[in-house]
């Protein structure tokens, strides 16, 4: 594990590199470096796209994507991650290393409201049906205050309860 | 010839879960298939958010319905992975019997439903009553039959009941006595045979476009790719099992599969029990006080498991509160559910459509989330 550390410095020149846990390296690069980074990877043996994800640091104002890929000869889990502007994110598509990103990507779109450059399905709806409000896993939006306001609660009197004989 | 927009699910026989399959068909060959995900999206990684380390237990294992263990394990496993926790010896084992326990439970259900896309409602019958057995165990050691919140941080809930085991090898032994009933009944069954056989292909470079992983990774690339072997998690490197891989993957052979991983499933219990320490503790307390308001330090981790249909995992970032401050969920069906479906489905009759979700391992509620 310390042999591919030492290759992914001289390689990607990340800004931080840590081994969060057993058999995993989380490598931290500037969001241009995000398309090379994967493709280094792919190439050397991390043949699978376990997730694409995105945190959302809202008190810096920044979205943080992060990439899983696996080697399955080396046993190794990297995660790759780049922060990007919170207001205008926008990130290249990583479909074209890994087919599989395009449901990812399409996914943090929805949910993130983060735009894949060259994924021209991304803006598409998938999960959420007529969605209109911010995306919803960004920290700004609050589901109680969304489903109070859009599905308000019914006024009732108590006159259901003595329709049916009340509870006696 | 016109074509015909067809709608599979969200209700349907042969679907699994609410799940939709927008169709365009010229006769009965599918010209091209838009998975339409959603009908059970619950917000699951949003609600996790808005609540404690402890209260997420209850919630978490609903997202995979048919296999809820996995998330509990990799809650666990991702929690201790930032908290630095050392689970107790014995707690190992018995998070490993939970998992095979429930891998076989699976399959079963998995072989079974195959009767639902072929029209052999008798597979179904005697595959789920075979699992409610499995399911009477699970009642017995934590109350639950299917929700079983059993594995948490730290360990596991309680020690297993007096005579558990025993009940257990009965159980494992029955099950090796049935199993070939089910595959004489399911595998060699003129219809499903010719359902089945050299159809629905999945190639190996579909498999690494894609990203599948589990049963349909193994059987055509031939690789013995499973994260037990390959990066072994609780005490999965010191019992000693076989992965059973093919090249050629139709789906039969996908089945097949199946049936050789449930033989090693019994073998790995029965291993478990013979193994594991008859004293000790299961547990340890994770927090002093009240459990509620447990931290767990700053970090981010990805927590993954080999489940009956591929890697599942948790990506968990906490930021030292009393909440997680993000859990994404890499659902194990991901991949073929959603591209796969939008890529390879096209091409096959409409009757296959769904023995395509079931061979290849699809669970709704775990895509949607």
């Amino acid at each position: 594990m310390n042999k591919i550390i030492n290759e992914i410095k001289i390689a990607l020149e990340p800004l931080k590199i840590e081994t969060p846990a057993l058999r995993q390296i989380a490598v931290v690069v500037k969001p241009d470096a995000i398309h090379n980074s994967l493709a280094y990877f792919r190439q050397k043996g991390f043949t699978q796209l376990s997730i694409v994800t995105c945190i959302d640091w809202i008190k810096e104002s920044e979205l943080e994507l992060v990439y899983i890929v696996l080697s399955w000869t080396e046993g190794i889990y990297i995660q790759l991650r780049a922060r990007i502007d919170r207001e205008k994110p926008v990130m290249v598509t990583a479909t074209d290393i890994f087919p599989g990103a395009r449901y990812y990507e399409r996914e943090v779109h929805e949910f993130f409201g983060v735009d894949f450059l060259g994924n021209e399905d991304a803006a598409k709806p998938l999960f959420l049906e007529l969605w209109d409000d911010i995306p919803p896993l960004r920290k700004d939006f609050d589901p109680q205050a969304y489903s109070d306001s859009k599905f308000p609660m019914r006024e009732r009197g108590n006159e259901f309860v003595s329709e049916f004989g009340g509870n006696k | 010839m016109k074509e015909v927009k067809l709608f599979l699910g969200p209700q349907h026989p042969g679907m699994h879960g609410n799940y939709s399959v927008h169709m365009y068909v010229d006769g009965d060959i599918i010209e091209k298939a838009r998975p339409t995900p959603g009908f059970l999206h619950r917000g699951f990684e949003k609600l996790m958010e808005r609540r404690h380390w402890m209260g997420n237990l209850a919630l978490i294992p609903r997202i995979c319905v048919p296999e809820p263990d996995i998330n509990e394990f990799v809650y666990a496993q991702g929690i201790e992975m930032l908290a630095g926790i050392e689970v107790p010896e014995k707690a190992h084992w018995i998070r490993m019997l939970v998992l095979e326990m429930a891998r076989v439970m699976v399959h079963l259900m998995s072989l079974g439903f195959i009767g639902g896309p072929t029209g052999m409602y008798t597979a179904t019958y005697w595959a789920i009553a075979q699992r409610d057995l499995i399911l009477d165990l699970f009642e017995e050691l934590c109350g639950a039959r299917v929700y079983h919140m059993y594995i948490v941080p730290g360990g596991v809930r309680k020690d297993l009941p007096e005579g558990f085991t025993d009940r257990v090898l009965a159980m494992m032994d029955e099950l090796e006595v049935k199993i070939p009933e089910y595959e004489e009944l399911i595998l060699k069954h003129p219809i499903i045979h010719a359902r089945t056989k050299d159809n629905i292909m999945l190639p190996a470079e579909v498999v690494w476009e894609l990203g599948v992983t589990g049963i349909g990774m193994r059987s055509a690339t031939g690789e013995e790719n499973d994260l037990r072997k390959v990066m072994p998690y609780a005490k999965y490197d010191q019992v000693e099992f076989e992965v059973p891989t093919a090249t050629y993957s139709d789906a039969l052979t996908r089945l097949n599969l199946k049936v050789r991983e449930m033989y090693q499933c019994i073998s790995i219990i029965r291993q478990v029990i013979d193994k594991m320490p008859s004293e000790g503790p299961v547990n340890v307390p994770v927090s002093t006080g009240n459990a509620l308001r447990w931290t767990v330090p700053a970090g981010m981790v990805y927590s993954a498991v080999e489940s009956s249909r591929g890697e599942y995992g948790y990506f968990i970032v906490s930021d030292g509160k009393e909440m997680p401050y993000r859990i994404a969920v890499r659902g194990a069906s991901f991949p073929q559910g959603l591209l796969g479906i939008e890529k390879y489905l096209k091409g096959h009759r409409i009757d296959d459509a769904s023995l395509w979700m079931d061979t290849m391992g699809v669970c709704s509620p775990e895509i949607d989330r």
